[in-house]
Order: C-alpha cells, then structure tokens, then sequence
C-alpha cells in the first residue's frame, strides 16, 4: 500500500511551511497540532499548579498574594480541562477516529481545520487575563456567581474564552458523530468498531447534548454582568443556586467527557498486549451508552450543601451510586481480558494498567463523596481534590500518555526509546502518589481547598504533596524530551510495532501516509 | 454502508425493553446482542432509552419516598 | 468519496447543529423550569406570607433572644430595625419594625431579601406580614417605617436560644 501512496505524490499537493498548518485540512495535521497544543496548555496548567503547591509548600503567606492564588487555582482548573485534557482527546480522535474505521479523512475538513484554530485564541484569552487590570478570574474553575458576577475584565475574558472553547468542542463533536456515523469502511458495522471509536462516538453526543448547555450558562452570566439582566442576580429576583443546577447539568457530563475516550483507549491498549480479544466487547459499549445516559441525571450531587430536600439528596445520591454499576463492568472486562492473556508489559500497557488501578481509587472516593453525610464533611476540601485528581490525571492524563506511546510509531515511523518511557511511567506513578495520596488525609482532616494558607497541624502533609507535584510536573518536561527525541532519532518502527494490534491502523505503513484509506479497506 | 441492508423483522417492544435494561447494567449476551443489532432500529432504541429513563428516575423516586416516609 | 456521502454528511451536520441549537435553548428554558420546579415544590418562597396553624401553642418555658439586623446594598438609602434586639417565646406572635429612608434626591426602588443564622431558622420562622415580600419605592428623601410580623414555630430543635434575622437591600433597575 505504501508504494500505492507514493505514486500518488500526494506529498507535494500540501503547501510547506507555516501555511501547511494553518490551511491544512489533513486529520492528521490537525490531530498533530491539537495534541501539541495541548501539550502546550498542559505546561501552562502544569506552571500554575506549581505556583500553586509551592505556595501550599509551608504555611503562611510565602510567594502569591490571595488574590493571584485564587486566580492560579481557577485557571489551572479551567485550563487543564479545557484547554488540556480535553483538545488532546480530540486530536487523538482526530488522528485515530478515520484511521480506525477506514475513512479517507473527517467528514467536514474545512470545519475541522476551524474547530482547531479557534483553540488557540482562546488559550491566549485565558493566559493574557493575567495581566489586564484586575487580574484573571478568581472564583473557582466553576464560576460561581455572586463572585462571577462581580470581578474585573479577566472574568469577561474568561467567559468568551469558555464560548470559543465549546464552539470549538461542538463543531469537532459533530464532525466525529458524521465521520463515524457515515464514513466506516465497507462492511465494519457498527459493532465491529473498535472500543476507543465507539466511546467517542458516545462521548461527541455528550458533547453536543451539554455543551450547548454551558454556552447558555456563559451567555446569562455575559448578560447579568454587562446588560441588566438578573437570572443569577438575587438582587434582580434572580438566583444564584440556578446557576449552579444549570452549571452542573453541563458539568457532570463533562466529567464523563473527560474519561469515556479514556476508557476507550485502555480498552484498545489491554488487549493488544494482553493478545486476546477485549473480554464482553458488547458488554462494553452498553456500559459505556449506561454511564452516559446515568450522568445526565447525577448533577446535584455536586451541591449536596447549597440547601436541598432531603428527598432530593436522597435521589442524587442514589443514582450516583449506581453509576458504579457500569463502572464495575468495565474494570471487571479489563481485567478479565487480562486473565491468562500472554501479557507483555510495553509501556502503554504500563499506563493502562496504572490507569485501571488509580482510576479505581479516584472511583471508590467518588462513590465515598456520593455518600451525602460524608459529602457534607468533605465538601470543598481536599478529599475532593484528591478524589478527582486521581480520576482526571491518573485516569484520563495517563491514558492519553498511553496513547502517545501506544500510536506514536503510527504516527512518526519512529519507535521511542523504551528505557525512558518505562521511566517516565514510574516516576509519574511515584510521584502522582505521593502528591495526590496524602491529600485525602488532609481532606479528611478538614483542609479547604482554594486557600493559599492553612494551620499547623496540615504542614507535613502539605510538604510531602509538593514534593510529589514538583516530581511530577518535572518528570512530564522529561516526557517533552522522549517524543522529541522520538521523532527526531528514534530507531525506525515497524507497521506493526505491536504483535497484538489487530485495528486497521496497523495495516498501514509506518510512519501513517499523508492520505490513507483513499480506496476504503474492506473488512470481513 | 450499512444502512442499505434492511432488518429482517421489526422487534417487538418487549426485546427492546430488554435491551434498555440489559444496557442500564452494561451487560450484554453476545448472541442477543447480535439479534438486537439485525432487528432493534437506532429510533426504537432512543425511545426506549427514554422511556427506560423515566422509569429508572421514578423508580429511584419511589425508592427515595420509601425510606424518607 | 463519491458525491453521495458529502450530502449524507450535509445532513448530519444540519440534524447535529439544530440539536445544538435546541439545547442551547434548553438551558434558557431550565430557567423557567426551575422557577416552576421551586414552586410547585414550595421551595425558596421568599415572596408569599406563610401560612400558620392557628392553634398553635406559645411554649412559655422557652424564651428566645433575636439580633434583628439591616444591611444596604448598593443603595443611597439608610436601612435599621427600630429595636436591635428582641425576646420572644416561640409560637407567640410579634411585630417588629424596621426603617428606611431615602437621602438621595431620587426615587428609588429596592428589594430586601432576607437571611437567618442559624440557616436552619427559615423551616420554623413563619411570617405572615413583611416589606420583603414586595419591592419598595422610595421618593426623594422620604422615610418610611415597616413591619414584620412572624411567629417561631415551637417545634424549633431546643438548643437554639439565639437567631439572628437580618435583611438586605439590593437596588431594582427602573422599570422592575
């Protein structure tokens, strides 16, 4: 097939330079530039969590001022889900969804070449809040008002960027909903597909469904700061606590957003290094169709304090709890796909297997916070930090990075260099721990989050946190040099580096040609 | 595409509901599986799932008045 | 890809975007309905007498103190209770009177909306008469004294024997 390509010469058809990337409608460009952006915002995020544990480093007040911490907690936070976790999901669909299924290309070129573009304005939006007057927005990443309503400029910065940012996410939604609904290779049914492709698909209808929801919510915000309007303005008649139910109608979804093109990629990496097909692949997609209809209906379980009728707390907190069904299921797959496979423990496979064992303790600390008396105690504290540290970064950061190790030969023709990826797997491993682990124990000692000072008696803990975020955050600059270094020398990797590998990515040459699947594969 | 190969038969609305409460669990035979994919169509599916939504929220409703009575 | 496909993705993209757009109005519709939801359910009914049994019995043995508190919000307007504190057996009714006065030289609408420390005191505070459940006008310099009248519902836990009951006002844009 590669000689097929080669005659073609579609190679000179793209222009060169910095106009290749910016008019480019290749998928795999574009998947190419959103993961390095996000790569890119992930730094950032990653420089303001720093600022963020060294100031925790020690009691008292040491480098941030109040209101710049509170601002470095509400962009990290904004940032790191939407300008980090959620772009490099999308350009691993990007890069992989057409590949996986056969299709030439994404259905909408054009738009999928926009959906990128608008990301990077809305990265400097949120970055250069930082230095108009006033200062970036300090009310959490979640934007609470009264203290949305009120703040200076960044707040309206932030609130334009969040609308580009969901522009973006749904036209790249709708894009991936078209290119798997209608581009699939002869003869790959819907249930031939594979898992990272179906969990995508059902993730894009998330996001179609939620994140209209939140440029509403932004929009009312825009209108009650700036046009009179009072839907969250007590003052007015409106109500503030609306804003939260709207907020998290969005939010609690988004959550699922984060993990369901995570859970897709395990279920591509375990069975390939496990060499066995996917244990109940149809038991898979139903788990994952149940987590998203569940997550529409679980919202409130984020307000358990606002002041709700004990009827209420009750029904969220029940069918929060049955989320863990489908959950269950799926942990209970991978391990059973793992039961006596002849396992081989390649890097990837590192990061999916650290993902099923971190994913299940941010997944029972979840079901903990569910709990509404304990929720009661925890909320706001760094319980709750812990809780989804451990399901965002070892559960979706770690298995993006298991998709880079896992395609990265796909995509440069180049096999990275094993010794310093396994490294760079433990010392993420170690260090995660260390920072987030002990953040339990000081949320269940009653340390509030979003404080940039707290009492003695939190000061060990705080220091041990620290040094594991100091680790980890210098141990991803060393991930920066493995890909580098991988893409410019790494040894020369085969089509199918991984013997295991059965989707159709593999049956292309490696590096993946410019144009492939122009003459779509036709599957038994 | 798939589109062109018609289901045999339509489901009945009793294997459709199976299929919502199997898919509630997450849990699916592969043989039902397979005859839920020749014969349920993607509209009967969608209005079953909210069908099945509205019975899953009441019945954790009634759930929750049970215990809160 | 043939022609044939491009307009089968046509029409996914026109489907997908109209549902965008719908839900982008659901969440402006979840504003009515969470108004409805509120009061159908009796829930944040800040603006409606309460309604109370009339054979409700004053538990003489329990007396309780309450900090009557006034705070303005962004008003040229001066806002105070007549009498900073008051005792009370529960299940006896009161009247209580506050006073504003406007010292700018418009006329001005406001909102007092009220707040209970502890948080809990809202479930047994029934009021049946109060400026709060509808908006004030204020002419240039005019002072106005208003009522609240309530009753503490008896059942109230027994460890409480201080509240607070405080009230603030927020400015109306002309016009609501």
């Amino acid at each position: 097939m590669a000689v097929v390509q080669d005659v073609h010469g579609h190679h000179d058809h793209h222009p060169s330079g910095i106009m290749r990337w910016v008019t480019t409608t290749n998928h795999k460009d574009i998947g190419t530039m959103y993961l390095w952006f996000s790569f890119a915002m992930f730094l950032v995020g990653g420089f303001l969590a720093m600022g963020i544990r060294a100031e925790l480093f020690m009691p008292g007040i040491q480098i941030l001022e109040p209101e710049l911490f509170n601002s470095f907690t509400t962009l990290h936070g904004l940032i790191m889900v939407f300008g980090a976790i959620m772009p490099a999901f999308v350009g691993l669909a990007n890069w992989q969804v057409p590949l996986m299924i056969g299709a030439p290309d994404m259905a909408f070129a054009r738009m999928n070449n926009w959906s990128f573009w608008l990301l990077p304005v809305a990265g400097m939006l949120l970055v250069s809040s930082f230095f108009v007057p006033g200062g970036a927005a300090a009310g959490g990443w979640t934007f609470y008002p009264p203290l949305s309503a009120q703040g200076g400029m960044g707040v309206d910065m932030m609130i334009f960027a969040v609308h580009i940012l969901g522009a973006s996410s749904i036209m790249g939604a709708i894009n991936i909903i078209t290119t798997i609904l209608n581009m699939r290779a002869p003869g790959m049914t819907l249930m031939k597909m594979p898992m990272f492709v179906w969990t995508w698909l059902i993730t894009a209808y998330l996001l179609v469904l939620v994140m209209p929801v939140l440029a509403g919510t932004v929009t009312m915000l825009l209108t009650d700061r700036h046009f009179g309007t009072s839907f969250f303005n007590a003052a007015g008649g409106g109500d503030p606590v609306l804003f939260q139910h709207i907020f998290w109608f969005f939010g609690h979804p988004e959550v699922y957003i984060m993990i369901l093109p995570a859970f897709g990629i395990v279920s591509e990496i375990i069975p390939t290094f496990s060499r066995k097909p996917l244990f109940g692949y149809s038991s898979m997609v139903y788990a994952t169709a149940s987590i998203a209809i569940l997550s529409c209906i679980v919202w409130a379980h984020h307000m358990f304090t606002v002041g709700m009728p004990t009827v209420g707390q009750l029904f969220f907190m029940y069918a929060t709890m049955l989320i863990a069904v489908p959950t269950g299921v799926k942990v209970f797959n991978w391990t059973a796909t793992m039961w006596r496979g002849s396992m081989t423990f390649e890097t990837p496979m590192l990061f999916a297997i650290g993902f099923i064992f971190l994913f299940v303790i941010g997944g029972f600390s979840g079901v903990i916070c569910a709990i509404v008396p304990i929720d009661i105690q925890v909320q706001d504290t760094y319980y709750v930090i812990a809780h989804f540290h451990y399901v965002l970064v070892s559960g979706a950061l770690f298995a993006i990075f298991g998709a880079v190790y896992y395609w990265l030969p796909k995509w440069c023709g180049r096999m990275y260099d094993v010794k310093l990826a396994n490294m760079h797997f433990w010392l993420s491993m170690i260090f995660f721990n260390v920072a987030f682990f002990v953040q339990h124990f000081l949320g269940l000692a009653g340390m509030p989050r979003r404080i940039p000072d707290y009492s003695l008696q939190f000061a060990d803990f705080n220091m041990i946190s620290s040094i594991g975020a100091f680790g980890f955050g210098l141990t991803q600059l060393f991930f920066l040099y493995i890909v580098i270094k991988c893409i410019r020398g790494g040894e020369k990797a085969a089509d199918r580096p991984w013997e295991g590998g059965n989707t159709l990515e593999w049956t292309l040459p490696s590096p993946a040609p410019y144009h492939t699947f122009e003459t779509p594969p036709v599957i038994k | 595409m798939n589109n062109t190969e018609q289901p045999a038969e339509k489901a009945s609305a009793m294997q459709v509901a199976k299929a919502v409460f199997w898919s509630f669990l997450g849990i699916r035979k592969k043989d039902d599986l397979d005859r839920d994919a020749k014969m349920i169509k993607p509209h009967q599916v969608v209005i079953g799932g909210l069908i099945g939504g509205v019975i899953f929220v009441l019945s954790i409703l009634t759930l929750v008045k049970v215990v809160t009575s | 890809m043939t022609q044939g496909v491009t307009k089968i993705n046509l029409e996914m993209l026109k489907k997908l975007l109209i549902f965008s757009v719908i839900m982008f109005g659901f969440g402006y519709a979840l504003v009515p309905m969470y108004e409805k939801f509120c009061e159908v359910t009796g829930i944040n009914n800040l603006l409606q007498p309460d309604v109370v049994d009339k054979n409700i019995k004053v538990d003489m043995t329990r007396t309780i103190a309450i900090e009557l508190d006034a705070n303005v919000r962004g008003l040229p307007w001066q806002f105070k209770p007549l009498q900073s504190n008051v005792k009370i057996h529960p299940g006896e009714s009161l009247e209580v009177m506050y006073e504003i006065s406007n010292v700018s030289d418009q006329e001005i609408s406001g909102q007092a909306i009220p707040s209970y420390s502890p948080r809990f005191l809202e479930k047994y505070m029934k009021k049946f008469e109060c400026f709060c459940f509808t908006k004030q006008v204020l002419k240039p310099g005019e002072t106005r004294q208003m009522p609240v009248k309530f009753v503490i519902d008896p059942q109230i836990p027994v460890d409480v024997n201080t509240v607070t009951i405080s009230y603030t006002f927020f400015a109306l844009q002309p016009g609501k």
